[in-house]
């Protein structure tokens, strides 16, 4: 058998074809270059004296790290599909980790989330797809049951508020002491939480949106409203309590909305003047939070 | 009183601090060096505010404080000492859906250890360390108290720190698994400035060369056990019966009676004190004022 293991500044092959006692231990060390790894690698396959010599060249307190690293590789888990579609898309690959202790993206309050936008928005479709006869007529001209609109309306920014506010408020993170004496910016594991939670709990909101009767637009008419609701409790919350904030938040969508909806036209919260108002508090909410973001990396709101 | 040391790693000026009207710290001297220091002092006396502020986590109403000549005021340096620190906080909460592995790769993160194969390595490191790699996957709802406090410790020791706080981290731990607390302390590589607090005098004893024993906010003594214990040096007496004229009296798991006082009782043995006698006489001594 001649020697497979090329090389002149590697360790030797033996004189029989075999690989010699320090080619074994270079191997057994990871010092020796990828090639002649792959020959070494390639003859223990089929050399039971060869493998029970590597054996002796092992170190076995660095097998015994590596066994522990490899368990806890395994414990943690690879996060999964979600993890892999976000790395895909460019998101670095421990952002999935930030968001594991973020409540509002586990799938009890996902369900959660589904489940009141299809009971909100349960009589509004029947009355859309014709199960049930429309009450009424108000509102844009063309739409005659936009009335049955008002619980979704109400509930939906709601949900998404609901969602972000989770995501930051320290109530609902048991550990938040550590992430504050953590390095890790403060601001960014905020946004990072808040931008997740909204998406996870708008997307349901709007495509429930295609269901229902009313203008086609409804579904994006929703995602200025929302996002002004989450940057307003978040802007608030570095001057006052984070909770207070977050229903302050609550009550500026629920008044109007109510006000609206009693004088039965309670899509004008969406249409175009409620749209450039809500512009206007996004825009203003982002220039606070900006200004302010140091409040966050110190842990304390306000 | 100031523990004035050459190589001094931590150090606190005037530090105070109020909740309401309740002072919680007031003018606190103190200066901490490589090593362990124990932190002693009744419920309510400012362990944990002042652990709190050295953890960055709180800020004190006045005063001045410089970790490795870092201030904690300016941002870029408060971010540079959180970098070396690590903090076990009294009331660590925990999300209890995780797994045991989940939350100190979680904590690694934060700690911005990012790399997937190094957070592996710490966490498989920390488990090991505190005698937990048989719970890696166990979810922490499933955990004992005393493994969820050796959980606390394991992710205080991620990313190897130079500055460990450590408040109470031997609550809830049995005698072995304190035996074992001191042991992976005493074993730290790095001579890291470690500061905890406790209220077992025999911890301060076993592990920790210098002590500071806060009282009503301030610091009562800074010094070594020895000195602690020599506080109540010719005040501690044993004797068969119970003695009303002391300031405390204990029976003994000897059934003898252990008093401390300003004098002996009646047919009384005088013993060497503990550091939890000069503790007592310390705390008495305050009390009284």
């Amino acid at each position: 058998m001649t020697s497979s293991f090329p090389g002149a500044a590697e360790p030797a092959a033996g004189a029989d074809g075999h690989p010699g006692a320090d080619l074994l231990a270079g191997y057994a060390a990871g010092t020796v270059d990828q090639v002649v790894a792959w020959s070494v690698e390639a003859h223990l396959i089929g050399c039971a004296r060869c493998r029970s010599a590597l054996s002796a060249h092992v170190d076995a307190e660095r097998l015994a790290r590596n066994r522990s690293v490899l368990l806890a590789r395994a414990a943690i888990g690879d996060g999964g599909q979600v993890r892999r579609v976000l790395c895909r898309c460019g998101v670095p690959d421990y952002v999935p980790g930030l968001l594991a202790a973020t409540p509002s993206l586990r799938r009890s309050w996902l369900l959660s989330v589904l489940g009141v936008l299809a009971m909100v928005a349960g009589e509004a479709a029947a009355v859309g797809i014709g199960w049930m006869p429309a009450r009424g007529s108000a509102g844009v001209p063309g739409h005659p049951d936009l009335e049955v609109l008002a619980p979704f309306l109400l509930v939906a920014p709601l949900l998404v508020l609901a969602g972000v506010a989770a995501a930051f408020l320290p109530m609902f993170d048991p550990a938040c002491r550590l992430a504050v004496a953590a390095p890790f910016p403060g601001f960014t594991l905020l946004l990072v939480r808040s931008v997740s939670a909204l998406a996870a709990t708008l997307v349901p909101a709007a495509a429930t949106a295609f269901f229902l009767p009313g203008p086609g637009w409804l579904p994006v008419a929703l995602l200025l409203p929302s996002l002004a609701l989450c940057a307003f409790a978040l802007a608030a919350a570095t001057v006052v309590d984070p909770r207070t904030a977050a229903v302050m938040a609550g009550a500026l969508w629920v008044l109007p909305v109510l006000w609206l909806a009693t004088d039965r036209v309670p899509l004008l919260i969406v249409q175009r003047n409620s749209q450039f108002t809500c512009a206007a508090v996004l825009c203003a909410c982002a220039v606070v939070l900006l200004t302010r973001r140091d409040r966050f990396d110190l842990g304390r709101m306000r | 009183m100031t523990l004035n040391v050459s190589t001094t790693a931590v150090r606190a000026d005037g530090l105070s601090r109020r909740y309401g009207a309740t002072r919680a710290l007031n003018e606190v001297d103190l200066t901490l060096e490589r090593g362990i220091t124990g932190l002693l002092g009744p419920n309510g006396a400012g362990k944990t505010t002042a652990l709190s502020i050295l953890a960055t986590v709180s800020e004190p109403d006045a005063g001045r404080l410089s970790v490795f000549g870092l201030d904690p005021r300016d941002a870029a340096e408060r971010v540079e000492i959180r970098r070396r620190l690590g903090y076990l906080p009294q009331d660590l909460g925990y999300h209890r859906h995780f797994t045991a592995a989940g939350f100190l790769d979680y904590v690694a993160i934060l700690k911005e250890i990012t790399g997937r194969r190094r957070r592996a390595e710490e966490v498989a490191r920390v488990l090991a360390a505190t005698g937990l790699e048989g719970r890696a996957r166990t979810r922490i709802r499933a955990l004992s108290g005393g493994m969820r406090q050796r959980l606390g410790i394991a992710q205080a020791l991620l990313g190897r720190p130079e500055l460990l706080v450590l408040d109470e981290p031997t609550a809830g731990l049995d005698p072995e698994q304190r035996l074992r607390f001191r042991e992976l302390l005493s074993g730290l590589p790095g001579d890291p400035v470690i500061v905890l607090s406790t209220h077992q005098a025999d911890d301060i004893a076993a592990i920790c060369p210098k002590v500071i024993v806060l009282l009503q906010g301030q610091v009562s003594f800074a010094g070594t056990p020895a000195d602690l214990a020599a506080t109540a040096s010719g005040r501690v007496w044993t004797a068969g019966d119970r003695d009303t004229r002391a300031h405390l009296s204990w029976r003994g798991g000897d059934n003898r009676w252990r008093h401390i006082g300003d004098q002996p009782p009646a047919g009384a043995e005088l013993v060497t004190p503990t550091v939890e006698d000069g503790y007592l006489v310390l705390s008495h001594t305050a009390g009284a004022r």
